[in-house]
Formats: structure tokens, C-alpha cells, sequence
């Protein structure tokens, strides 16, 4: 990961839209809004107004970060086929980094419970600590019954649902960005598989 | 003008190179159909999925296929509906990008309109002209008097033709897709049953196929019962008759009514051997035509093409808020 480029993070998995252009490790601009099932319509003429406003044109990106999830299945899709599309069309690196993790950079606590939820009491879920600006992951993305999952954590922690995040501190923290290697394999991180690929496994099963 | 088209509307993701909207230089298909088939039917959760993961090395194929880059294209054209909007919102954000990274102007193109279009590749559309679309989502008639105008002079009241193939397939118990496998199997049977023909004499342009599939549902259902053996062939052979039959002579009757010069017929079922054979051998007096079977079923030639004739009649183009639509007016695409 360079800190000294041109960095665009992107994330459409929450109904927040979230767009942040960076020089040399550090924010020039973002946009984080929360959304109406919108994205489709609204990332890609907020990337242009991004650019624009700071004269860079998408061919001047030389990084991109990607949000994959979890989250909301459609809106992740959509972001990660624009950062496929512009790491193959660009031959730029392009770096993934969990949804909940971009999440957790907003907070200034010390324990972090970034939170999305998933409905029927669930929701995708995982603990960061944080120490100087640098997070680390106590208990990795899941999704899982939230009151058991807070049940579980015995001390302070801050719930991070809708604050602005801050991916400058992606670049002190371990592990958090993962280089892509091959752009053609990139995926979303859906947690779970499809409710059809459930019922076939267990008709095949019986 | 180089137009690349895209399209994502249901299970095959595609990306298509034309040179004025009829010369192909790359028609790439990723076809999702391996996929389906363990569940019998398109599952639009994993037609999403699959689109996503495929999405780059679709147009890199295209591409490197027609031996061309990005910067060649002067206009790409991509499907904003009808179909899976999951799906048809993968290659609408994929274009965009493409749009902006490359300054290519945008423009949106109604799927049945690319199915009209995939005619012209191969043949000079001419006007007035009737297209018969019939296909898993769509069974229609619709009118054009010029190019880019598309007026709807009849549809289906319930169910598509090409989904009651599949409804069919499934309870005879052939593979999905049941389209093609029905067609195989009545070219080896013959028309033992009796089938109704909805809707063959009704003033309108208008089809039903939910009471002929109930029929063919009953009558398979009942002789089951009776421990009747199952003539599976001639089930498909008198299904494919009766439904051919109410299509031809629509079909016929909107050619005399509009006194149209010529007739196309588009979509996944315009591959239908019957259906073909029948056509032609009734609509003697003006030009039938049935795009090649890789322009029939989905693909990404037919969006480029339409997009190249709505970017060349209507000066059309659209910007980077261009949505998906899962269901879309065809009359508004010409407007
Ligand atoms: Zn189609």
C-alpha cells in the first residue's frame, strides 16, 4: 500500500454511499450520505463531482479501495463491479477492506462494534480495538443474533452505525487492506450463500 | 462508429463491439445457464452474483476478440430494462464507469428493442414492419414505421410464451431450459392431443397461454391418475402446435391489418424450430426474418446495434444517473 498516490475508497454496502478521495494517505474529500436504495443512480456522478472538485480525472487514480461487505447484497455489488471495472480498465492496485472495518475508522474508542443490520434480530456484526490510530480485530465479521453477540462483551464499546468513517487510518492498521491480485477474481463478501444454493444442499442432503 | 454494447438484464452477462451498429467485431456471452439448471429456473440472487464475478473479463474477452481498445469506441449502448434488476444493475454501473473513464457518451437501451435490433445486423429492417417478440419474459407485436419508433399493438394477458415452455419442461420432467427441449422432442412426436388455441379468434393482438398450460397440466395430472402411460413426445408436439398456431395467425392477421413490408421475429423462442417452420410456410407474401440462433437468445450485439440507431435517430444520450428498470415501456423508448 503507497500512502504517496492518488486513493479512491469507495463503499456502497450500507445505505450510506461512501466516497473518499485521498492525496498521499490523507482525505481531500469524501461523501458519506446515507442513501434510498439509490447507489445504482448516485456513485458514479458522485465520483465525477469528487474528481472534479479536486481536479483529478479517474485516470489520475493510481489506488482504489474497495468496500466488499457484508452488507447490503445489491449495494455491494454495485460498488465492487465499478472498482473491478476501474482496476482492469486503469491497471491500477485495488485493495479490499471489510465493509465493518471501514466502519470501525470513525470511531475514537477504544473498543469498536461496527453494525449493519440483517433482520430478523441479526445483524453482521465484529469487535475492533483501537490504540493510537491503529485498529486491530478482536473478533472478525460475522453475522450473527445481536443479543447474543453483545452478551458476550463485558466491557465499554462504541456501536458505529452511521459516522462518517476515516481511512486514513486504514494505512497504520495490520491486515485491514488486502492487495487485490487478480482483478477478474475480486468478489463481494456475502457471508452467507444464497437461500437457493441452502434448499438444494439440503434436498441433496435428505 | 464503434458501438460496444453491454447487457446484464437476466442470466448471461455479454459485451459486443459493432461498427455501425451492424458489422460485429466481438459478441463475448457468458452464459449462466450450467448454473440455473440445478434449480430448474434462473435464481436472481445468484444471476447477481454471477454477473459480478464476470463482469471484467467479459469486456476484456470482447475486446481482445475485436482486436480493439477502449479508446476506439465511440459510443456504448447498455440494457436499462426490462429484466432482474440485480443483474441489470451490474452492467449499468459497469458502462458508466467505462463512460467516464473514457468520455464515451452514454446511452440506455430497452432489452426488447436489442432483440428487434439483432434482425438488423444481418438484414436492412424495412419499414413499415412488424416484430413478433416472444421470448421467456415477453410475447408481443409490436409496429415500427421508422426506425426507433416502436408502437405495441399487442402482448400477452398472462403468461409469456417462452415461460410456459419452461412450465411445461418442468412437469414433464425434461432439463432446464424447457424451451429448446420441448421443440427436440416434438420433431420426434406426433399430435395425439387436442389442445385449445386461447384467444386464436379475438379481435386484439393480444395472447393468454396460462389456460393452455393449465390444460396441459390437467390432462398430464389426469392420465397419471389413471396410470396411463405418458406419451411425452406427443405432449410437446401438441403443445408446440397449439401455441404456434395462435402465433402464426395473430401474427398474420396484424401483417394484413397494418399492411406492413416485412416481419421479424425476435427473442429466445424465434429459435424454435416449430415456430420457424410454421412462419414461414404461412407468410408467403412478404419477408419473414429470424436473426441467426447466437442473435436470438441474449447477447450483447443486439443491445450495440439498438443503441447505435437511438443514439443516430433520436441524438440520444443519457447521463451518469441512467438507472435500472425491471419493467420498461417500449412505446417511450422512441420518444
Ligand atoms: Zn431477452
Amino acid at each position: 500500500m503507497r500512502k504517496s498516490s492518488k486513493t479512491l475508497v469507495i463503499d456502497t454496502a450500507t445505505d450510506y454511499l461512501y466516497l473518499a478521495y485521498l492525496e498521499d494517505g490523507i482525505v481531500k474529500d469524501d461523501v458519506h450520505e446515507p442513501g434510498k436504495n439509490d447507489h445504482s443512480v448516485k456513485v458514479v456522478p458522485k465520483i465525477k463531482v469528487i474528481l472534479d472538485k479536486n481536479k483529478c480525472a479517474l485516470t489520475d487514480i493510481n489506488q482504489v479501495i474497495i468496500g466488499i461487505g457484508p452488507g447490503s447484497y445489491t449495494g455491494v455489488r454495485i460498488g465492487v463491479s465499478i472498482a473491478k471495472m476501474i482496476g482492469y480498465m486503469n491497471d491500477v492496485d485495488v485493495y479490499r477492506v471489510s465493509t465493518l472495518a471501514l466502519m470501525a475508522t470513525a470511531s475514537k474508542a477504544e473498543y469498536i462494534v461496527p453494525f449493519i443490520d440483517a433482520r430478523r434480530g441479526n445483524a453482521y456484526m465484529a469487535l475492533y480495538k483501537q490504540s493510537g490510530d491503529t485498529l486491530s480485530v478482536i473478533k472478525e465479521d460475522r453475522i450473527e443474533n445481536i443479543d447474543a453477540f453483545f452478551s458476550r462483551i463485558t466491557f465499554m464499546y462504541d456501536k458505529v452505525m452511521t459516522q462518517k468513517p476515516n481511512p486514513e487510518k486504514l494505512f497504520n492498521s495490520e491486515g485491514l487492506l488486502t492487495k487485490v491480485d487478480d482483478i477478474h477474481a475480486l468478489a463481494p463478501n456475502y457471508m452467507q450463500i444464497t437461500e437457493a444454493e441452502r434448499n438444494l444442499r439440503k434436498k441433496h442432503a435428505n | 462508429m464503434l458501438v460496444m454494447g453491454v447487457e446484464s438484464s437476466c442470466d448471461e452477462t455479454a459485451v459486443s463491439i459493432l461498427r455501425d451498429g451492424k458489422d460485429v467485431l466481438a459478441n463475448t456471452v457468458l452464459s449462466q445457464i450450467d448454473i440455473h439448471k440445478a434449480y430448474g429456473g434462473v435464481v436472481p440472487e445468484i444471476a447477481s452474483r454471477e454477473h459480478v464475478k464476470g463482469v471484467t473479463m467479459v469486456f476484456d474477452t470482447a475486446l481482445k476478440e475485436g482486436g480493439v481498445s477502449f479508446e476506439d469506441i465511440d459510443l456504448i449502448a447498455v440494457t436499462e430494462g426490462p429484466g432482474l434488476i440485480g443483474s441489470l444493475l451490474i452492467g449499468i454501473n459497469a458502462a458508466k464507469i467505462v463512460s467516464l473513464n473514457y468520455d464515451i457518451p452514454l446511452v440506455g437501451v430497452h432489452h426488447i428493442a436489442g432483440h428487434i435490433y439483432a434482425n438488423n445486423i444481418e438484414h436492412d429492417l424495412e419499414f413499415p414492419l412488424l416484430a413478433l417478440i416472444v421470448s421467456g419474459g415477453h410475447t408481443e407485436l409490436v409496429l415500427m414505421r421508422e426506425h426507433y419508433r416502436f408502437e405495441k399493438i399487442g402482448e400477452t394477458q398472462d403468461d409469456a410464451v417462452g415461460e410456459a415452455y419452461d412450465k411445461i419442461a418442468r412437469v414433464l420432467g425434461l432439463s432446464y431450459p424447457g424451451g429448446p427441449e420441448v421443440d427436440k422432442r416434438s420433431r420426434e412426436g406426433e399430435e395425439l392431443y387436442e389442445f385449445p388455441r386461447p384467444m386464436i379468434d379475438t379481435d386484439d393482438y393480444d395472447f393468454s397461454f396460462s389456460g393452455l398450460k393449465s390444460h396441459v397440466i390437467n390432462l398430464h395430472h389426469n392420465m397419471l391418475q389413471r396410470g396411463e402411460t405418458i406419451n411425452v413426445n406427443a405432449f410437446c408436439r401438441s403443445f408446440q402446435e397449439a401455441v404456434t398456431d395462435v402465433l402464426v395467425e395473430k401474427t398474420k392477421k396484424a401483417i394484413d391489418a397494418y399492411s406492413v413490408k416485412g416481419l421479424i421475429v425476435a427473442g429466445g423462442v424465434a429459435a424454435n424450430s416449430g415456430l420457424r417452420k410454421k412462419m414461414k410456410a404461412n407468410v408467403t407474401d412478404i419477408p419473414v426474418y429470424f436473426p441467426s440462433l447466437r442473435f436470438c437468445t441474449d447477447n450483447a450485439a443486439m443491445i450495440a446495434a439498438a443503441g447505435y440507431f437511438k443514439h443516430q435517430t433520436l441524438k440520444h444520450t443519457d447521463h451518469y444517473d441512467l438507472n435500472g428498470h425491471s419493467r420498461l415501456d417500449l412505446a417511450k423508448e422512441g420518444l
